[in-house]
């Protein structure tokens, strides 16, 4: 029995328990209603200016959605409304959940990878057994592998930067508060097209990361998020 | 870099003149810091509230030097600017007014004004006017450059004798319905004008004939097309739902500056 106990390990604090479900709950709200924004003008285009009938770089109609179809499906009264509230909720956790890492140098112990993890030859074995969708040994179940750290890491500084100021770029207060910014994305619609663009990223990033989850046990991974404990597999850790 | 210290230097100066003008805009604040500024006429309920206040209040920070938009070069103009929402009000009066070559239109200034006055098309083109070349973003997602030609909402405010203490909103009125409230932070602001020329042109009947009004921080339904009347009040009770606007009234943000 006792050796059961010692199967627990401490994966997840407090602060990284709690961001971790604002931040998703925060994404399930923005994607949707950035969805229901977009679906009442499912077109994309590149540069400062762009409207219906202006050439566009993208077309929801040339995938099969008309321009009528799409606008009944999409509510952007409602996901302006949404969007913009959430947008908040993200930016205010996301403050909270830097500030405490930074404090606490968690990043520099957990996320940042290794010198030794950067090496070729780790890359190509945590490749391969990602391939292979094996789950890894007590000792390593303890820390993140190099391609999780790297991709939280450009999750974390850098798609959701990206999406903020891209989100700013598209705000026509922002004409007046900050035209060079407007300017550096080369124009408006070019920041409303990359803002599209990284959703599309980072929804690939949430699909991946839940079929990972999957992998490595989805009752085990969800509850070490839940409670912060994490339950290795007992006979790897017998091994040890 | 020059060219935006230039920018700051006529905001600057531009502030400067309102401030020695405020003998006849005694009731108008200048600063961004002040916190009407950053609420709306009705705060909602529960978080929704709390994220316009969060969004209003973060943005009037950032732009309390009343620093200018962007602005363009002509030879950005668009052509074919879309025109959205009513493009020619389903009403007698407008339409008669239309037919007459807008001779007859006239825009009373009414409200906390010292001296309320009744403009004509004429006499709105008598005030020094303001030429801007600015971008257009609608909250649906498209945006446009046109070069728009108006009288400062401040200049049209002054030819009433100035507003009065405790004025707090204008309240436009447009033909076809619409109606939009505005806040003094914008009132003020060097940029707001009621344009009636566009492109070096009259005013396109789709855009909103003979005047509408430029707000250029806003979204594009805040810049008012087919304007009937202007009024200066205190409180947006009594106007629709009281949020503020017909489109807030109808569940949009009132501050569109997001």
């Amino acid at each position: 029995m006792n050796k059961i106990s010692k199967n627990w390990i401490y994966r997840h604090s407090y602060n990284a328990r709690i961001c971790h479900w604002v931040t998703a709950v925060s994404f399930v709200y923005l994607l949707y209603s950035g969805i229901m924004i977009f679906l009442q003008f499912p077109e994309l285009y590149w540069g400062k200016v762009g409207f219906q009938g202006y050439p566009a770089i993208f077309r929801l109609s040339d995938w099969g959605l008309s321009w009528e179809e799409a606008d009944a499906l999409g509510d952007r009264r409602w996901g302006r409304n949404y969007h913009y509230l959430f947008a908040w909720v993200f930016v205010i956790n996301g403050i909270i959940y830097l500030g405490w890492n930074a404090w606490q140098k968690s990043f520099y112990r957990k996320i940042f990878p290794t010198r030794g993890e950067l090496s070729v030859s780790n890359f190509k074995a945590e490749f391969v057994r990602h391939l292979r969708f094996k789950a890894v040994d007590r000792k390593k179940a303890e820390h993140y592998n190099v391609l999780q750290k790297l991709s939280y890491l450009i999750v974390l500084f850098l798609l959701f930067p990206f999406m903020i100021i891209s989100g700013f770029a598209q705000m026509p207060a922002f004409t007046a508060i900050s035209p060079e910014l407007i300017d550096l994305f080369g124009g408006r619609q070019t920041a409303r097209t990359l803002h599209v663009v990284c959703t599309v990223l980072l929804t690939l990033f949430v699909i991946v990361h839940l079929v990972e989850v999957m992998v490595a046990g989805a009752v085990n991974q969800v509850r070490s998020m839940i409670i912060g404990k994490y339950e290795v597999p007992t006979e790897i850790s017998e091994e040890a | 870099m020059k060219k935006k210290e230039e920018k700051r230097k006529e905001a600057t100066l531009t502030r400067r003149k309102l401030l020695t003008r405020t003998g006849a805009l005694s009731g108008i604040l200048l600063t961004g810091c002040d916190t009407q500024f950053y609420r709306p006429p009705i705060i909602r309920d529960g978080l929704m509230g709390v994220a316009d206040i969060l969004t209003m209040a973060s943005q009037r920070l950032l732009l309390s030097e009343q620093q200018l938009v962007q602005e363009h070069s002509v030879s950005e103009i668009t052509k074919d600017f879309p025109v959205w929402n009513q493009s020619n009000p389903e009403d007698e009066e407008y339409q008669r007014l239309r037919a007459g070559g807008y001779r007859e239109w006239r825009l009373p200034v009414t409200g906390m004004v010292n001296q309320p006055v009744s403009l004509s098309l004429e006499e709105l083109k008598r005030i020094p006017r303001r030429t801007q070349t600015t971008m257009h973003i609608c909250e649906q997602g498209w945006s446009a450059i046109a070069q728009w030609t108006g009288a400062p909402l401040l200049s049209v405010l002054e030819a009433a004798g100035g507003v009065k203490n405790g004025a707090r909103y204008i309240v436009i009125d447009a033909y076809g319905g619409w109606y939009e409230g505005y806040d003094m932070f914008d009132v003020v602001h060097p940029q707001t004008i009621l344009a009636y020329g566009m492109n070096g042109k009259d005013l396109p009947l789709g855009n909103g004939a003979p005047v509408r009004l430029r707000v250029e921080r806003h979204c594009g339904y805040k810049q008012i097309k087919f304007i009937k009347s202007i009024q200066v009040v205190s409180s947006m009770e009594g106007f629709g739902r009281g949020t503020g606007g017909l489109n807030s009234d109808y569940g949009f943000h009132w501050y569109a500056g997001a």
